[in-house]
């Protein structure tokens, strides 16, 4: 994925562009779609650079859909993709929580 | 910071089953879990389970979760509630969000056993309220007590989608129809029968073309899909329903493992995102284990096998347990194991077209495209014998891990013999008495009992029965085929309620003969 000189064919919007795939943060198919041909090619790029994935349910319902749309325009398997980095908190946390973590 | 000799997040199946192995061997566990209820799925699965005994069959699966959970606390395991793991660090130490605060543990084990979660699929109108996926739906209605609509139309034909349409109509909802991209019911055939006989239509080679609605649920469109997924112009269908339910596959919740730098790969025969691990579930980072549907979507019964199976890997890893007892303990939880796996859903069967079955017999076609045997199809099953008196038909035409049924029954009527995934077979020499044990037992509500002839021009059928209110004796109603249409009118001559049927209520109807081998169901309400 980290070929960037990958060739893509050039972006056609299509009728259903503007369907909401991350609910939590209201991101668009066309959006995800733009954003491979801005450059983003991996889960990691396209999830900090919409934010796909980062919401309340930190991507339990858009990861697999956002994979299947960068695989589609990038003309490859979704299973060649990997997934985004994990990280600690796994779920939305309040800050105040994680501020009174003492470690122990 | 707590310590322990083994932490586990999720408890599921395979997580308490995990810590009832490692208690055992002494072992100080802790099991973690999000939820206010411990057992993970099972606490949802308000129906019978396949297997066989030794795997909990024939018992409903909330309840497989008490005795897990019992088992668990006897031995001295701290289950912790509303704890959430949300994060996994070096030299095996956890964040678990418990209430207002994070506490961090430390495990010289840890066995991630966090299932699974539903995926999605897009549509127009996927986004409005009323699209659920059948696992909430499943939670609204099992361990709420809400009703998530009135009218539903069930996407996916997999086992989820057939039991979840099952329960929707049990509380009480009205299932318009279930529809399937693909071209074959994808479940169980005993689970799709059961839901066809009650009237549901079902739709293969079909999928959603839209949701329509402002601000909920008003309608939905399916569409039939040609051979590149395409909606075929002219094949679309409306239903006016409130909600829509996806049951479109799991994918492993397996980010934990991910975060804990275990080596992954994504594999289809996993269902997804998977860690890689050996054949005690133990990841590539030495002493950290998964097992369940995080590492590879099935069943429950093959999630505490798993689970077993880390639970002893781990106490040997520790020294609780000499190398030879683990080996010895869990070469026998691998043939069960291996035993699960075999037939015609077997998770090396993923994808393939089967059209015999493992006794040579042409697979019903009408159930896989329509979810119910068609009546000439179904007397070619060794289940199905006629006689005399009454006796059993066993409607159960496909190799699936499942027995309870030969157990059931003191006469030796039912045979299915040694291999699990055996068709069963009915014995005429043996002599049934009616008595309706193996009607009760049976999870896939596969079996009736019938009298073809009784001396006046009718026949008797009993059936297993679990909607309410139940019909009273002397009620008249309408004889369902197995597709669900009326074939004639009924009454009920017996309703058979008893502790051992486990809420499995015995409903025998009359009907005119010639609906002996026809008649499947009985609809309460004016004959018509
Ligand atoms: C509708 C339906 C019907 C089914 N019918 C059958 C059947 O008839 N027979 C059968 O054998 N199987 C059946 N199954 C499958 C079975 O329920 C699952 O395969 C099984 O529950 C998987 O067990 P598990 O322990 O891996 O995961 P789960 O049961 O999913 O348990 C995982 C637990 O971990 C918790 N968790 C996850 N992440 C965290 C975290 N970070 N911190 C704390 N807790 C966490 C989850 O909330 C959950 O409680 C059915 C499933 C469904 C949905
Ligand atoms: S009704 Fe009783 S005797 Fe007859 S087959 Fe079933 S379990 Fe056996
Ligand atoms: S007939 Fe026997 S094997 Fe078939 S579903 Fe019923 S109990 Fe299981």
């Amino acid at each position: 994925m980290n070929d960037r000189n990958r060739e893509l064919k050039p972006f056609v919007e299509a009728p259903d562009d503007d369907m909401i795939i991350c609910r939590c943060e209201e991101i668009t198919k066309g959006e995800i779609r733009r954003a491979v041909h801005d450059g983003m090619f991996t889960l990691t790029e396209i999830r900090r650079y919409l934010r796909t994935g980062m919401g309340l349910c930190q991507g339990q319902t858009c990861t697999k859909l956002v994979k299947s749309i960068v695989a589609r325009e990038l003309g490859v398997k979704p299973n060649a993709l990997g997934s985004a980095t994990g990280r600690a908190p796994m779920r939305p946390i309040e800050m105040q929580i994680l501020a009174k973590d003492k470690g122990e | 910071m707590k310590h322990y000799d083994m932490i586990i997040v999720g408890a599921g199946p395979a997580g308490l089953s995990a810590a009832i192995e490692a208690a055992k061997r002494g072992m100080k566990v802790v099991v973690y879990d999000e939820n206010a209820k411990p057992g993970g799925q099972l606490f949802k699965q308000i129906h019978k389970f396949f297997g066989s005994r030794e795997h909990y069959a024939k018992i409903r699966g909330f309840q497989i979760g008490e005795k897990l959970l019992a088992e668990a606390s006897e031995l001295g395991v701290e289950v912790v509630l509303d704890a959430i793991v949300i994060g996994i660090f070096p030299e095996k130490e956890v964040t678990v969000k418990i209430g207002e605060h994070v506490t961090h543990a430390k495990g010289d084990t840890i066995l991630i056993a966090t299932g699974a979660s539903e995926n999605m699929v897009t549509f127009p109108g996927w986004t409005l309220p009323g699209v659920i996926g059948a696992g909430a739906a499943q939670t609204m209605m099992n361990l709420h007590g809400v009703l998530p609509g009135h009218r539903v139309l069930m996407l996916g034909t997999g086992n989820v989608g057939l039991v979840v349409s099952f329960q929707l109509m049990q509380a009480g909802c009205e299932v318009v129809a279930l529809a399937d991209a693909a071209p074959r019911v994808g479940g169980y055939g005993v689970h799709a029968s059961k839901v066809a006989r009650c009237g549901v239509p079902f739709y293969l080679s079909h999928t959603i073309v839209s949701a329509e609605g402002e601000d909920h649920v008003t309608g939905v469109t399916i569409g039939q899909v040609d051979a590149n997924w395409q909606i075929i112009e002219g094949s679309e269908k409306h239903f006016d329903v409130d909600t829509i339910c996806l049951a479109v596959g799991l994918s492993p919740m397996s980010k934990l493992c991910d975060m804990a730098g275990c080596d992954m790969e994504d594999n289809p025969a996993k269902a997804g995102f998977v860690p890689v691990v050996d054949e005690y579930g133990e990841t590539s980072v030495s002493g950290i284990y998964a097992a369940g549907d995080v590492s590879g979507i099935e069943e429950a019964s093959s999630a505490m096998i798993e689970g077993r199976i880390a639970g002893i890997a781990a106490a040997v890893k520790l020294g609780y347990l000499s190398e030879a007892e683990g080996t010895a303990e869990i070469e026998k939880q691998k043939a069960a194991l291996g035993g699960l796996r075999q037939g015609m859903f077997a998770p090396g069967m993923r994808g393939k077209q089967i059209t015999e079955t493992e006794e040579g017999i042409a697979i019903s076609q009408n159930l896989l495209q329509y979810g119910f045997v068609s009546d000439e199809e179904v007397e070619r099953f060794p289940g199905v014998t006629h006689s005399s008196g009454i006796h059993p038909v066993m409607e159960c035409t496909q190799n699936i891990p499942c027995n309870p049924c030969q157990d059931a029954c003191k006469n030796h009527c039912i045979k299915i013999g040694s291999h699990i995934t055996s068709l069963p077979s009915v014995d005429p020499e043996a002599k049934c008495t009616g008595c309706g044990m193996c009607v009760a037992a049976c999870s896939g509500q596969a079996i009736f009992l019938v009298r073809e002839d009784c001396g006046d021009g009718t026949a008797e059928i009993t059936l297993p029965y679990e909607f309410l209110p139940l019909p009273q004796k002397g009620e008249k109603g309408t004889a369902l085929s197995r597709k669900g249409e009326a074939v004639c009118e009924a009454e009920v001559v017996g309703v058979r309620t008893a502790k051992v049927f486990d809420h499995t209520n015995l409903l025998t109807m009359k009907v005119p003969k010639e609906y002996a081998m026809k008649a499947r169901f009985f609809r309460k309400g004016e004959p018509v």
